[in-house]
């Protein structure tokens, strides 16, 4: 009798708890699934939806436009679109340049600060990370002042020093512009990198350098592969951050008629949607490069876990 | 945990982009404009001109039935136009809203803005405009729009550089040309103007003024001429300048535009009677006080020229009062107190006649050499006629200025304004227009 009151009571107590643990749940979600519907899910199905359909106008164009269902033809004139591919091309040269410089920057940035001594380690954690603290719009506005033939002291000075350079022609802005990422980022990624360096085990480091280990050595053989995961999610966020690419050439373009107005896709969007009016397009282009983040995305997360087991 | 920061990412991404083109949503039917003798009611006013706050308050002051209000927006170079037409194709845009002439056929193909016939007094107002100004505002026998300012294009110069290079002000572009080179001669830095990359809008009134016609209709299609005879005319003389380092290419308004004016590095500037506030601002601080004179833009022999910006105010399809709206475009565009509020405020030249002596003795122009209204009378009554804006400038208006990108590197006017013709022709088909070539 005992017994059986003992589970009766545990098993309502069980299937009560699982009760409210579900309510919970449920108040706790509800908040984030509701925004995340009206702010994520429901743009990506209106986009995807006006991106198979097109205004179509007749004659002179002077009258009301009809919606057509179009199929996949907004995504062949965004493909067939010489600047939209010109654009992708850009961005891949971009990554190519990008990518290598800000992130092999951050790495070695965070093997120094943790070789230092303690007490300059925050002093220096500072000066890295102070350029991120500044505004993205901002940066590009200064940056561009300094790539301004005539008054970017930068430019005298190089003159002075007999180089001509101008950082802003049609062949030096990308990289003017790659320089302008590597100076906003590396600073946030050292300390990415930096906090895995901690969690580093001390004991390891100590038994490499028992068995003889230098410094250097110790970093390329130890520290590195230890924050190999890290560095997985630093490209991921750095790819991702790069597709996105849109506020420092547009700053720049003000400065520059080599940064045209589709530059890069996502200025090509932009250019769809405001400037020729021409949502569909727009929409089109937008999932594409959606696409084109998720396709990247996932390559590097395989990469990066087979490299893990490995 | 990667994969939930890949999902992050990519909906952060799509999210980003997408909602970039899904702001629109569809078009609210505006009310069957009625004639009204005597509207009421609030309305508002979009502009980015200078001002017009001022004009706003000045109308409620006026009279009590209808209250404006009033909010400043971009200029078209900083987005405004993507602001107004996004704003009024998702049915909250202003009543009033200011557009330039080239966008103006965009606007109304797009039927963002609603026809002004049976809204304002024709006999009153558009009825005493020229032909050269009511031809950019009327479209298919309705009128779109009231014209603000009509804004010839001129050359500004340095009188004291001229002189110094012993020349005489240029009467047609052959002379330009001589005179840039014994500017040269005598002070081998310097430029006789800048060219634009960002202001095609100078170059459609090079080529307008050359007698080109970039767009046109032909029954019931369009024809785009970008790279027609005229314009290659043009295209070829300014490659020679610009080869010939008489011309620099820069960013209008960008520093190093403004510098270059400050110190005597590019001595004139191909503008209109609104350069006139642009140029003191830029130079009043380096000493340059009655050195600065408007001139009429050479020509290639006989008399002629271009309209360079110009704005209009227009009813748009979101406003809820037309009847009202309209009755303030007309005040703004007709009326001397309109003009008498803006103040000291730039140099305008407005289309309706009797406004500009008022504009005039508003404007403090004592900071320029010459007479400059005289000469914007003179360069106004030698328009070349025949000139239409297409139905999506910004198609061509984009294309030119980014094939101009490559003028820097090895790039020619000549294949910028071929790129801007194939742009142009192919943007306006995939819309479904009819195009000849």
């Amino acid at each position: 009798m005992a017994t059986q009151a003992l589970t009766t009571t545990v098993r309502r107590r069980g299937r009560a708890l699982a009760g409210t643990g579900g309510r919970t749940a449920a108040l706790f979600l509800v908040p984030f699934f509701a925004v995340f519907a009206i702010a994520m899910i429901a743009p990506v199905i209106y986009s995807l939806v006006l991106s198979f359909h097109s205004q179509q106008k007749s004659g002179l164009g002077f009258g009301e436009a009809k919606t057509v269902f179009v199929g996949l033809e907004n995504y062949v004139q965004v493909f067939q679109s010489e600047t939209f591919v010109e654009g992708i091309a850009r961005l891949g040269l971009y990554c190519l340049i990008y990518i290598p410089c800000m992130v092999g920057g951050a790495v070695a940035f965070a093997l120094l600060l943790d070789a230092t001594v303690a007490k300059a380690r925050k002093l220096f954690q500072l000066l890295v990370f102070l350029p991120h603290a500044v505004p993205g719009v901002i940066a590009a506005l200064i940056w561009a002042y300094l790539y301004t033939p005539g008054i970017s002291p930068l430019v005298q000075a190089l003159q002075g020093g007999g180089i001509q350079i101008n950082f802003l022609d049609s062949h030096m802005v990308l990289p003017s512009i790659v320089n302008i990422g590597v100076w906003e980022w590396t600073g946030y990624n050292v300390i990415i990198l930096f906090t895995a360096l901690q969690a580093v085990p001390r004991e390891i480091l100590e038994a490499a350098r028992v068995d003889g280990a230098g410094e250097i050595r110790a970093a390329v053989s130890i520290k590195f592969p230890l924050i190999l995961p890290a560095l997985s999610v630093i490209m991921l966020f750095t790819i991702i951050g790069t597709l996105q690419l849109f506020t420092e050439p547009s700053i720049i373009s003000k400065a520059t008629a080599s940064v045209t107005s589709t530059w890069v896709p996502n200025l090509w969007a932009y250019d769809a949607a405001f400037i020729r009016h021409n949502l569909n397009q727009a929409a089109a282009a937008s999932i594409i490069i959606a696409g084109l983040a998720a396709v990247l995305s996932l390559a590097v997360t395989r990469l990066s876990s087979r490299m893990n087991k490995s | 945990m990667k994969r939930r920061h890949l999902f992050a990412g990519v909906a952060g991404l799509a999210a980003s982009t997408l909602l970039l083109a899904a702001c629109g949503t569809g078009p609210t039917p505006a009310a069957a404009p009625t004639p009204t003798e005597d509207p009421s009611g609030s309305i508002t006013f979009w502009s980015s001109l200078a001002g017009m706050d001022k004009v706003a308050e000045a109308f409620n002051a006026s009279q009590d039935k209808i209250k404006v209000s009033f909010e400043t927006i971009p200029n078209g170079a900083n987005g405004g136009y993507a602001k107004l037409s996004t704003a009024i194709t998702a049915g909250n845009g202003p009543d009033v809203a200011t557009i330039e002439y080239p966008q103006l056929p965009q606007f109304v193909s797009n039927s963002q803005v609603i026809p002004l016939d049976g809204l304002i007094n024709k006999a009153e107002t558009v009825d005493k405009l020229t032909d050269e100004t009511k031809a950019l505002v009327q479209f298919g026998e309705k009128t779109y729009a009231l014209p603000y300012d009509a804004a010839p294009m001129l050359m500004w110069y340095r009188q004291d550089m001229l002189a110094k290079a012993g020349v005489e002000v240029p009467t047609t572009w052959d002379e330009f040309e001589q005179a840039g080179k014994k500017l040269k001669a005598v002070a081998p830095d310097s430029y006789l103007a800048s060219f634009n990359p960002n202001e095609v809008a100078a170059s459609a009134g090079l080529a307008w003024q050359a007698g080109a016609k970039w767009f046109g209709t032909e029954g019931d299609s369009w024809k785009v001429g970008v790279n027609d005879e005229a314009t290659q005319k043009v295209a070829t003389y300014w490659q020679k300048l610009i080869d010939q380092k008489i011309v620099k290419v820069t960013q209008a308004y960008s520093d190093e535009w403004s510098l270059d004016l400050a110190n005597s590095t590019v001595v004139g500037v191909l503008g209109a009677n609104w350069s006139a506030t642009g140029i003191q601002k830029r130079t009043e601080a380096s000493g340059q006080k009655g050195q600065w004179i408007a001139a009429e833009m050479p020509t290639w022999g006989n008399e002629s020229g271009a309209f360079y910006g110009g704005s209009s105010f227009n009813v748009t399809k979101s406003s809820k009062n037309p009847a009202a709206a309209a009755k303030f475009v007309e005040f703004l565009t007709t009326n001397q107190d309109a003009i008498k509020a803006r103040g000291n405020t730039g140099s305008a030249f407005l289309a309706f006649p009797g406004l500009t002596p008022v504009a005039q003795k508003a404007y403090d122009a004592s900071y320029f050499g010459n007479d400059i209204y005289e000469v914007f009378t003179k360069a106004y009554g030698t328009i070349t006629p025949g000139w239409q804006w297409g139905p999506n400038w910004d198609i061509t208006n984009t294309a030119l200025k980014d094939a101009y990108g490559k003028l820097t590197t090895g790039g020619t006017i000549h294949d910028a304004v071929d790129t801007a013709q194939d742009a142009t022709v192919a943007g306006l088909k995939q819309a479904g227009l009819a195009v000849k070539e």
